[in-house]
């Protein structure tokens, strides 16, 4: 039976992390909604993006671009693995690492290398302790990626794409579904799939004469390379909500257990009180009745 | 009373202006183009340069660094999706030239290696034209 001391001393140790675990919640609470505003503020452009991506698709009929054309053999995939730089937030890197390995395992069936743009710090350990070499490393932009970010990471697959040194680019991220959950999915970034740039006539109705400058196919030229830096600006950004949303999803699950580690600790703490009590009477009972007799 | 286009622009990361306009200047490959309302629907790149817009029945003119990209317009609506864009009087002078003199460093301590290291020279010359952009947007502040 542990001493009162050593339980009073385990409620206090308790006590202080659950405080800690509860400003944390805080915290991260506070975070998702800015990071939930940064998604929404990016969304303008990217539906713009898509509209006049439709609208040139239009014109340039059976557009070909290197971005869009599927190369016949699959030598090198390129993944890129969105984790957090931080951890304590539950299984949100854990689902990310195994969502990358299967992809690993898959192109290696398929008698393919995988090379790996690891972003966030615990990608960066995990890969260590595989003794994977990643072909690019980031860190510390999971808190507030930018736009430059984006444009860094893509600068990695684009022209590898367009050179036919990769085959195919992945990005594994979380999705931010709401604001207590995330799901970890992979988006296929390149090729660029077919339907992106597919026309859907009967869906949009005729549309009016555009006129383009310098032209159509140049248009599309520059805009493919920013749909893919657009897709990846995405996913960092619902990577950075999600991992705050993870992080206060386990921070109150913490603070749940710690209170209820509290409460049994309280209980077992005032049961060897009362023992300790019930003792000490017993012995003074005890004592009284010794005296009486002699 | 003059028409008026709606003139938005908007960059990856926000919206960085919306406004009732009546004339939009933007800076194309091909040099620049005036957008007046009732313009065909067109869609075209962007040069890193200048854009304006005059409103108000022509009195003010707002301008801004933009660094590329492209601007479509449809039905009296101009959308500029700009990689960057930063209004004339949002513009940090100081900071532009601090960047503009470490590219410069930075390129000249690449030309003098081989030419393996091209792919960032021409990086460089992106960022070091972004800045030379934002320092002529600059002085257009009254």
């Amino acid at each position: 039976m542990p001493s009162l001391r050593d339980i009073k001393r385990r409620i206090s140790s308790v006590q202080s992390t659950r405080q800690i675990t509860r400003t944390m919640e805080m915290v991260a609470t506070a975070k998702i909604k800015k990071a939930q505003e940064r998604i929404e503020s990016a969304r303008p452009y990217a539906l713009s993006m898509m509209e006049v991506l439709g609208n040139v698709a239009r014109y340039v009929q059976g557009a070909t671009h290197p971005l869009l054309e599927e190369h016949p053999e699959r030598k090198r995939v390129a993944i890129i693995t969105l984790t957090s730089d931080r951890g304590l937030c539950g299984a949100f890197n854990a689902n990310i690492l195994r969502l990358t390995e299967g992809l690993v395992r898959d192109a290696e069936q398929q008698g393919a290398e995988a090379e790996i743009i690891a972003v966030g710090k615990k990608a960066l350990s995990y890969l260590k302790y595989r003794g994977v070499q990643p072909v690019a490393e980031y860190r510390d932009i999971s808190d507030k990626p930018t736009f430059a970010h984006a444009r860094s990471i893509a600068a990695h697959v684009i022209p590898a794409y367009a050179e036919g040194r990769i085959d195919a680019a992945y990005v594994v991220f979380n999705r931010f579904k709401n604001v207590a959950e995330q799901k970890a999915e992979v988006h296929q970034l390149l090729p660029i799939e077919r339907r992106v740039v597919e026309e859907e006539e009967d869906v949009l109705g005729p549309k009016p004469e555009y006129l383009f400058e310098p032209s159509p196919a140049a248009v599309l030229e520059k805009l493919l390379p920013m749909y893919v830096e657009t897709l990846i600006y995405r996913a960092l950004l619902e990577s950075a909500a999600s991992e705050q949303g993870a992080r206060r999803v386990a921070m109150k699950s913490a603070t749940d257990n710690a209170g209820e580690i509290i409460t049994t600790l309280t209980r077992s703490y005032n049961r060897a009180r009362q023992a300790s009590i019930t003792n000490e009477i017993a012995e003074i009972v005890g004592g009284a009745a010794a005296l009486e007799e002699s | 009373m003059a028409k008026t286009l709606l003139c938005e622009i908007v960059t990856p990361e926000r919206i960085t202006y919306r406004n009732e306009v009546e004339m939009v200047v933007a800076p194309t490959p091909d040099g620049e183009i005036g957008i007046l309302p009732l313009h065909a629907p067109l869609v075209t790149l962007l040069a890193p340069g200048e854009l304006r817009v005059r409103y108000n029945d022509g009195k003010d003119v707002e301008w801004f660094a933009i660094s590329g990209g492209y601007l479509q317009v449809h039905e009296d609506k101009v959308i500029v999706l700009a990689d960057d864009a930063v209004p004339s009087s949002q513009i940090d002078v100081e900071r532009a030239r601090q960047a503009k003199a470490l590219i410069e460093q930075r390129m000249a301590e690449l030309k003098e290696r081989p030419a393996e290291e091209r792919e960032e020279i021409a990086s460089c010359i992106e960022d070091l034209e972004w800045c030379e952009v934002q320092l002529k947007v600059a002085e257009r502040r009254s």
